[in-house]
């Protein structure tokens, strides 16, 4: 609680102090009372960002601690034990499996999903009849609607022993399985999953950029006798590549930070060798088994890394791009 | 009051124009012939309609079609007889009923609690007037970068009493940082003439934003509402964190407990004779399942086609930088 006091009445009070010091005596009033105003009308909402948000943050000393539940962040008779939860983390055996599962995911996301909804905007764009053009859209984005247990279950049910998807596959030749139970099929599994709830949804930025090109732009290319592919390869990609280039950039910046909801409903102990990332292993191993601790340790480096790769993305951002998250 | 009527009739006029120019743009298209290019475009816009439609179709067919001949997994693309007695279980089902009113009940708290966070916070930053404007900027942007993670977060809630009470469910989900963006930049496209032409005839802080900024906001509001009811409705990892009490669990979380724990079993729901008649007809806890998963889903399914050019509004007002 205290932190509350360490953060919020200290520009409310400097508000008013500033107010103070310029010229004028009825504009030093008036400037006072509306900021009081408005530092009023922040206040309960400041309250629960630094409740929900800010007291967190300082629940990271825990890292550094042996925290018995119950215990306050701060108490006099804490146990202190410095680095020693992420050292033991980085050399458990757990490290390298959640590095490894998150790259692999991660990548295998960014190859297999990233142009699907930029090729899909693409030639979305062509179709001409409208109607159609718009069913095809609310299609696309009916995946991104649906909620994530529906959807894990539907993908469980799907690629179970006798789910339609293996059996598809056994007809088509291939192996006849439960493929939700096999650990080396689970990569796939989660990465197509993922594409299919996105693309759509992701899609939608493309597609404005796409509606925003000068239409005189076709015309011109029109009159220089460019056909369809002329127009797309010469005017619609070079519009739309800032904004890859930009998603390209965010998408690496965010590398770390799988959707470990998803996981946490797909996975189970037999795909847990490639399934496993930082969120699931918090779960499981922190918070379910008690493990404050540790967890909090594990869940901290694979920020800190994480917070790294946004700053560096962001770096290249402002470097190649007019854009920049800050 | 003349500025709504002014954009009432402007966005009259834009749709007019719109519509002219939809009508030009199909008798051009009208006119040009169907290439090759054409057809495999078609197709593969149909395929693409089929991959995200289909699972829910197959979903639905298999939830009501005769029971056995789901069991031989004949149902592929039509329904083959029909049965409707799993969605009767399934009705009957007094905690999925319970899970419903708790779904509504966190699903409007959080609403009404994000729209006033975002309205509360996004104002003040508008404000030219704001002494350590930028301090504030920080304060609510540092959050998006750095958090405390799933324990941490947790035990705050358990040392705030909040843990197995609604309030778990409703209060860390009433803020979001990027809505409060998106409100914000929403906010500084009203003309700041109207707020100064206020305060100048006296109107404090609070009465501008409750009479001059809110009305014209209600697209804004639109947008963050419909974000959270969505998110709120399918959220389920809150309540799997800080809701161990089964009376309390939304809708997405009594799913996760029968479709994917299994640790509900439907066909316990049952009585004497459906169980017998169950038997019989060979229904299993599958099929059951199908049935429950398309009976939660069916209202956001039914309802997001009309929501859609929100979302979108919001996609396009969060990309334009915040």
């Amino acid at each position: 609680m205290h932190k509350k006091n360490q953060e919020l009445p200290l520009p409310a009070q400097g508000g008013k102090k500033r107010g103070t010091s310029p010229a004028g005596q009825r504009g030093l009033s008036r400037d006072a009372r509306e900021n009081l105003q408005l530092y009023s009308i922040l206040l309960p909402t400041a309250i629960l960002i630094i409740v929900f948000m800010y007291a967190p943050m300082f629940g990271l000393v825990i890292g550094f601690q042996n925290y018995v539940p119950g215990a306050s962040f701060f108490g006099k008779d804490v146990e202190w034990v410095g680095l020693k939860h992420f050292i033991d983390f980085v050399n458990s055996y757990y490290f390298k499996r959640i590095m490894r599962n998150t790259v692999i995911l991660n990548l295998l996301n960014l190859v297999m999903g990233f142009w699907v909804p930029i090729v899909f905007a693409l030639l979305l764009n062509e179709v001409r009849a409208r109607g159609f053009k718009k069913f095809v859209q609310t299609a696309s984005y009916l995946p991104y609607f649906i909620s994530s247990v529906v959807v894990a279950g539907m993908v469980i049910s799907f690629t179970g022993s006798d789910g339609i998807v293996s059996r598809l596959i056994s007809a088509l030749g291939g192996e006849t399985a439960a493929w939700i139970t096999k650990a080396d099929a689970f990569p796939w599994i989660f990465t197509i999953t993922r594409v299919w709830q996105s693309f759509g949804w992701s899609s939608i930025l493309y597609l404005s950029t796409i509606s925003s090109i000068d239409p005189g732009l076709y015309e011109a290319a029109e009159m220089d006798g460019a056909n369809r592919f002329h127009k797309i390869w010469h005017v619609t990609i070079p519009h739309m590549l800032p904004l890859v280039v930009i998603q390209l950039i965010l998408a690496i910046g965010s590398m770390l930070s799988v959707s470990s909801e998803l996981i946490l409903l797909l996975y189970n102990p037999s795909t847990r060798s490639t399934a496993d990332v930082i969120g699931t292993y918090v779960y499981r191993e922190g918070l379910l088994a008690g493990n404050f601790s540790s967890g909090t340790a594990a869940g901290l480096i694979v920020s800190l890394i994480n917070l790294g790769l946004t700053v560096i993305a962001n770096a290249f951002c402002r470097k190649f791009t007019d854009y920049a998250l800050w | 009051m003349w500025i709504l009527t002014e954009k009432m009739a402007r966005r009259r006029e834009d749709k007019r124009l719109e519509r002219l120019e939809e009508r030009a743009e199909s008798r051009l298209a009208g006119q040009k012939k169907v290439t090759a290019f054409d057809i495999v475009l078609y197709a593969i816009m149909i395929a693409v309609c089929f991959l995200t439609i289909y699972p829910m179709y197959y979903v639905f067919l298999n939830s009501i079609s005769e029971p056995l001949e789901v069991v031989r997994g004949n149902v592929t693309f039509w329904p083959r007889g029909l049965y409707l007695d799993s969605y009767k279980i399934v009705a009957h089902d007094s905690k999925l009923w319970r899970a419903y009113g708790n779904t509504i009940l966190y699903a409007a708290g959080t609403t009404l609690l994000m729209l006033f966070t975002c309205v509360t916070m996004a104002y003040p930053l508008t404000q030219p007037r704001l002494k350590f404007r930028k301090l504030v900027v920080w304060f609510i942007l540092i959050p998006m970068y750095i958090g405390g993670g799933m324990i941490p977060a947790f035990l705050v809630i358990y040392k705030l009493r909040m843990y197995d009470t609604i309030w778990a469910m409703i209060l860390p989900s009433g803020v979001n940082i990027m809505n409060i963006i998106l409100c914000r930049t929403f906010f500084l496209s009203i003309p700041q003439e109207l707020s100064e032409a206020a305060s100048i005839d006296g109107a404090s802080h609070y009465r501008i934003l409750g009479r001059v900024v809110l009305p014209l906001s209600k697209p804004v509001l639109a947008v963050i509402s419909i974000y959270t009811l969505v998110g709120t409705w399918n959220s389920w990892f809150n309540a799997l964190v800080y809701l161990p009490s089964e009376r309390l669990h939304p809708l997405q979380m009594y799913l996760q407990r029968v479709v994917i724990a299994q640790t509900v079993d439907l066909t316990q729901m049952m009585t004497k004779e459906e169980m017998q008649q169950a038997v019989e007809k060979m229904l299993s806890s599958q099929q059951m399942q199908y049935s429950l998963i398309f009976f939660i889903s069916a209202p956001i399914i039914l309802v997001y086609p009309f929501f859609q050019k929100h979302f979108v509004k919001g996609v396009m007002l969060g990309s334009l930088k915040g």
